[in-house]
């Protein structure tokens, strides 16, 4: 770890519970060069610094924070939007354990994270070591790989939809020239799937990618080096060295893709949304169906708000369990 | 491009500043007095002709400035958050037709266009269109704008081929059942092999379903999607199904195939253009005649008047204007919005022939049939309950369900949806 240039009492290595860099303290601060602890001040007093973070969390309270819990309060109401709210208790929550489609949002959901983010950490990882030995053309690699995930996800969804296409679609036309009948894409269940978790990789692995070159360029060199002289083979270096370092970055990716891949929402509803019959319901069969979509079906189609409350907070109990599970699973092994 | 902090920080006060006064003029509120001189209308593209409403604004300009804002979007979630909110709500909306039905419970948020004189004109517009947006204790909450009267869109060129009549009366006399319409269609695949009679089964299940004068929920507010009036529209929807005339096409792949292998197309007025902008190469080979079993109707939408309008008398004065007969048939020639009033219809805007169709007069289909639509009663929970309806028979379509089981498995769940949203 490199620490920044500091003058006075944070000069020490590793300042780890210190005052902090020059630049980040207060103005009125003690002077470098003393070793004397700054006196206790007041909260009051840094009402400058308060100010100046206030917005983030301004918005963050009144668009993050407050509908979270009216959202939870909802869950225990009937509403439809506009009229009376009525409190049922936890009926909702008993609706919700009797709707198969509900479970079926569940299942489609799970499915589809897992065939998306497997590939994508595994890609993004894979990627960013060919892409950290990469000599010439560095930037442009880096960006092409990046330029997936600052796409519109409308434009991406619209874009699979045309390319995946039962009746007219690019992939179905190719497989056709070498004699390949075509391929309901858009129709089986599992191809289905499979397709929204294609999108799904196609947008995310440019992300962790980056994330991930970032971690090794923060190895230093002379540890491989010492490998390389210990008569370690590229294969053992990546898993003797490689993935134990970055574990910890391992960690954060496969936290924020279950959080992102199980939200999954604009990828089906793009995708599924030309479909006349029962737009936003996921497609032939629900299939596509996600939970996120669901409740959306639920509480801004139907005007069932408490019942689209309760789904989603549900589902949020769903997403702390496999946060948890995940975080054993990449934790384990792990040295106390 | 370089950047000065000051250049920057004052291009931000400039922006701020410009948010501000966007959001000081969009906040009409809900002032006390009801004679203001400020109104603001809220549709949605298509909803209205542009042109109309801009002629609305000079006609009344000298008693109040009329502000129309075009809403993109899901419009119906942007007019029910703004309703909750209680500000900034519009003096005038439109409604969709399939929203109206919803908003119906909430009612006490709208003025009674009955007070304002709507009953006096009502007569000049379409009985089951007005009653639709009425509450059960007569509350008139929408100004009907249009309508979406079914009919048959059928290929002449390849009914020709088949040997089959091609003009429409006697097409219109072949199709009057149900079951003599599958049975033309197997006859026409016969003939014209790889063709198609229907795009898909759902859009058979839907007009079947709105040619009865009862849907899912009954008046009493009681769960009757499982009985006869239902099972029979689904059962008519799965014959095109079993008969091998069902194109099945759940995607947008409607549009390479409208073109080409769909011998006829059931929609409402409005789906011709739909069909135009899709194969514009067909154009003459089209025709209509009458929906097999009687029309049906899809959409159509209506203006309301929030309670919280600043000018009750002007606002109304100003949707009956741009609703009046005359206008409406105008609203057909610019947007191609079918008229809720029947007065339009013999108008110049309405009669001419249409090229698409190879010069057919379209008006002497769609008229009749927009006077032949039952009254019926949608209740509103009615769309949700509809759904699972639509999902098992795409999975019927998709993956091959047996439609037994597919229809068992709509009736529990539409009963739970129904159970959800209050339905006993």
């Amino acid at each position: 770890m490199t620490s920044p240039p500091v003058t006075g009492p944070a000069a020490v290595p590793g300042h780890r519970g210190g005052p902090g860099p020059a630049r980040f303290r207060p103005r009125r601060a003690t002077p470098a060069g003393t070793t004397a602890r700054p006196r206790r001040r007041g909260p009051l007093s840094y009402w400058r610094q308060y100010l100046a973070i206030s917005p983030f969390y301004l918005i963050f309270a009144a668009f993050s924070f407050f509908p979270v819990f009216y959202s939870l309060y909802l869950a225990f109401q009937r509403w439809d939007g506009l009229g009376t709210m009525q409190f049922v208790g936890l009926q909702q929550f008993r609706f919700l354990w009797d709707d198969p489609v509900f479970w079926l949002s569940i299942r489609n959901t799970l499915v589809i994270w897992v065939l998306s983010t497997v590939p994508t950490l595994f890609g993004a990882l894979m990627l960013a070591t060919l892409l950290h030995s990469v000599r010439r053309f560095k930037g442009f690699y880096r960006i092409a790989l990046y330029l997936p995930n600052v796409t519109s996800i409308v434009a991406v969804a619209i874009f699979f939809g045309a390319v995946f296409s039962n009746n007219f679609g690019l992939v179905n036309a190719i497989l056709g020239t070498v004699g390949i009948s075509p391929v309901p894409w858009l129709s089986n269940p599992w191809l289905i799937k499979l397709v929204i978790a294609l999108l799904m990789t196609w947008m995310w692995t440019g992300y962790n990618m980056i994330i991930y070159l970032a971690g090794l360029q923060a190895i230093p060199a002379s540890i491989y080096e010492a490998a390389k002289m210990d008569g370690a083979g590229p294969v053992r270096t990546f898993f003797r060295i490689t993935v134990p370092i970055m574990r910890p970055i391992i960690l954060f990716t496969v936290i924020i893709s279950t959080i992102n891949g199980l939200q999954s929402f604009s990828e089906p509803q793009v995708l599924f949304a030309s479909n006349a019959a029962n737009a936003n319901l996921g497609g032939p069969g629900q299939a596509g169906l996600t939970t996120l979509l669901y409740f959306y079906q639920s509480a801004f189609l139907n005007n069932d708000y408490g019942y689209g409350a309760a789904i989603v907070w549900a589902f949020f109990l769903l997403i702390i369990v496999l946060v948890a599970v995940n975080w054993r699973i990449t934790q384990r092994g792990r040295k106390p | 491009m370089d950047l000065s902090r000051r250049g920057f920080l004052q291009a931000a006060a400039l922006t701020a500043a410009a948010s501000g006064l966007t959001v000081a003029c969009g906040g009409s509120g809900s002032g006390g007095t009801k004679n203001g001189k400020n109104l603001t209308l809220w549709y949605w593209g298509g909803a209205l002709s542009d042109k109309v409403v801009a002629e609305a604004k000079t006609h009344f300009g000298s008693a109040v400035t009329l502000t129309a804002a075009s809403i993109g979007g899901d419009f119906k979630q942007k007019l029910t958050t703004t309703l909750a909110a209680g500000s900034s709500v519009p003096d005038i909306t439109g409604i969709k037709g399939e929203d109206m039905a919803s908003f119906l419970p909430n009612a006490s948020r709208f003025l009674d266009l009955n007070d304002l004189g709507f009953k006096k004109i009502s007569a000049q517009y379409l009985g089951w269109k007005a009653k639709l947006a009425q509450t059960g204790d007569g509350k008139q909450i929408g100004f009907p704008i249009d309508i979406g009267p079914t009919a048959l869109f059928y290929r002449e060129d390849l009914f020709a081929k088949a040997g089959v009549a091609t003009d429409p009366d006697k097409v219109a006399a072949l199709v009057r059942t149900w079951d003599d319409y599958f049975t033309l269609g197997t006859e026409l695949q016969r003939k014209n092999p790889g063709t198609y009679l229907v795009n898909n089964i759902s859009a058979v299940f839907n007009i079947a379903v709105g040619q009865g004068t009862q849907r899912f929920i009954d008046k009493n507010n009681h769960f009757i999607g499982d009985q006869d009036h239902i099972r029979g529209a689904w059962t008519t929807a799965v014959r095109p199904y079993t008969l091998g005339i069902d194109a099945k096409i759940n995607d947008n792949s409607w549009n390479a195939a409208i073109g080409k292998n769909l011998l006829t197309e059931l929609g409402a007025a409005w789906h011709a253009l739909d069909i135009e902008q899709a194969a514009p190469h067909t154009k003459g080979k089209w025709r209509v005649c009458a929906n097999p079993a009687g029309p049906s109707n899809q959409g159509g939408s209506y203006l309301a008047l929030p309670k919280q309008c600043r000018n009750p008398e002007e606002a109304f004065k100003i949707i009956s204007w741009i609703l009046s007969p005359a206008n409406d048939a105008r609203g057909f020639t610019d947007a191609a919005i079918f008229p809720a009033a029947p007065a339009a219809y013999t108008m110049p805007a309405m009669t001419g022939p249409d090229a698409f169709f190879g010069g057919q007069k379209v008006i002497e289909v769609f008229g009749p049939a927009a006077k032949a639509i039952p009254d019926s009663y949608e209740a509103p929970a009615d769309a949700a309950v509809m759904a699972p309806y639509m999902t098992e028979l795409t999975n019927i379509e998709a993956k091959g369900k047996k439609p037994d089981d597919a229809w068992h498995d709509a009736v529990s769940q539409a009963k739970q949806i129904a159970r959800r949203q209050g339905v006993n």
